[in-house]
């Protein structure tokens, strides 16, 4: 089974040419100069890497770990 | 109102002739053509495989890989084109009033390209999202924006879609903006990416694309030719700085030209089918605006877009206002079509022209036609002759003309 936090950290390096350690479960999207378009577009990669839906909701996300929670409670629920 | 004069100090192209304003002129001057076979994954599903596209401009060395992804290829070629503009004029930004300073960019089609990947992917992929930053790149007014944004711009910012003509509005507006006091600085011209497999097939539909040449790919656009067969669509943009003429001397910067007239009109006969009429009474407009009469042009660059129906009028109304004696060039011809950014593209040839006191040619006209008679500066670009005054017409499918004339200072 995919890990979320790594699957989310190579998105996010691929897609923003970041290296991987500053890609940490505490850093901000603020810190990683992401803003909140490009946030819910990394979001909109993982629901297609992991075959889940990701409701329209609002969702306060501020950090990769936000994100990574976010996923993983969705994973559960979904059975992905 | 005081009315100010206006300068053109800085000049941006990117082309499939050349991505800055020397090499373009250059291949102008030397008659080749861009125009080209594409090689892209839908070309044996099209009639017309022939383009005018640039394939030497890499994103990635102008933006950083994640701002590239959120920009339309027509953005990166406004945003670029505007950079070199800048560069040239000599502009420092940071001690520009930016209040001052405004945008003016036409545009035909927009995001062209990103609006077709929206739809391939729902439709066609049944992807159940786009990408968050689809409107923002499919916009008309994203390239002018993005312009505004990158460069500290607050000033206008206001974009123009009269589709082949675009880019030459933009710049005549821009001009009063400056001239009627409102702005000291204008970035203006145009940009244009839509070489998309929906628009090309649309633009097939039209029946007025080009045939490919059967020996010469790059000669297959052959404007005021009797064997014509069409328009060459193609991509690029032009930018050029304004400035109030007084601030431009004051600081020294090298001008190019003064833009002394601006006419534009609407035909308002047929929305496809040019008159001559329509276009006759922009280029008075111009001529009246620029206080000057018509046997003191040096050049005009033509529409010339290679149809037969353009080829005819637009001759027709230049013998109507200006007669048969100035020399007359499409450098369509090799460029394309670049549709929304032909205007202000076919206006930095006319400034180089003016610098280098050189008429860049028709090329590709081997087949005399009778009822296109005029000075067309065939094949051959004519250098050492005096270029002072030049006049560039455009013309557009709902009719909007906009004629521009430039004259060389000093």
């Amino acid at each position: 089974m995919l890990d979320t936090f790594e699957t989310l950290r190579d998105i996010i390096a691929t897609k923003f040419d970041k290296p991987l350690e500053e890609i940490t479960p505490d850093a901000t999207f603020e810190s990683l100069e992401i803003d909140s378009l490009d946030t819910f577009d990394i979001i909109f990669d993982a629901e297609e890497k992991f075959g889940i839906k990701v409701p329209n909701d609002e969702v306060d996300i501020k950090t990769v770990s936000d994100v990574v929670a976010l996923l993983d409670r969705l994973r559960a629920a979904q059975g992905k | 109102m005081t009315v100010r004069r206006v300068a053109v100090t800085g000049l941006g192209v990117l082309s499939p002739i050349g991505n800055d304003p020397s090499t373009f002129f250059a291949n102008l001057m030397a008659g080749k053509s861009g125009i080209k076979r594409m090689e892209t994954d839908f070309v044996d599903s099209l009639d017309c495989k022939i383009a005018a596209y640039i394939n030497d401009y890499e994103p990635l060395d102008h933006f950083v890989k994640n701002k590239a992804a959120t920009m339309d290829r027509v953005t990166q070629f406004a945003v670029s084109a505007s950079q070199q503009a800048i560069n040239d004029a000599g502009l420092n930004l940071e001690t520009e009033d930016l209040e001052r300073f405004g945008v003016y960019l036409g545009t035909g089609m927009g995001g062209a390209a990103s609006i077709e990947e929206g739809y391939v992917r729902l439709y066609k992929e049944q992807a159940r999202r786009l990408k968050p930053f689809t409107v923002l790149m499919a916009m008309n007014n994203a390239a002018s924006a993005q312009v505004a944004l990158d460069f500290g711009i607050t000033g206008p910012d206001l974009t123009f879609c009269t589709a082949c003509s675009s880019s030459s509005v933009a710049i005549g507006e821009a001009v009063r903006q400056i001239r009627h006091g409102y702005t000291d600085v204008m970035l203006a011209g145009g940009s244009e990416a839509l070489l998309t497999f929906g628009t090309i097939k649309a633009w097939e539909a039209l029946r007025t694309l080009a045939d490919e040449d059967e020996t010469d790919p790059s000669a297959s656009c052959k404007p005021f030719s009797g064997n014509r067969s069409g328009l060459v669509l193609g991509e690029g943009a032009g930018m050029i700085v304004l400035e109030d003429m007084d601030r431009a001397i004051a600081r020294g910067a090298k001008i190019y030209a003064e833009v002394i007239g601006y006419g534009s009109s609407n035909d308002s006969s047929h929305i496809t089918q040019p008159s001559v009429e329509g276009q006759a009474r922009a280029m008075r407009k111009a001529l009246a605006e620029a206080k000057i009469t018509a046997d003191q042009l040096d050049y005009i660059n033509a529409h010339g877009t290679g149809t037969k129906l353009n080829d005819i009028t637009e001759t027709n109304a230049i013998k109507q206002v200006c007669g048969n004696k100035i020399p007359v060039s499409s450098s369509k011809s090799m460029h394309g079509h670049l549709m929304g950014a032909a205007g202000a593209v076919e206006f930095v040839a006319c400034m180089m022209a003016i610098q280098e006191q050189a008429l860049p040619p028709t090329a590709h006209l081997v087949v005399p036609d009778p009822e296109c008679d005029l000075d067309y500066v065939p094949n051959i670009g004519r250098k050492n002759v005096k270029v002072d005054t030049i006049m560039s017409n455009s013309f557009a499918f709902g009719g909007t003309s906009g004629v521009l004339i430039a004259k060389k200072v000093g």
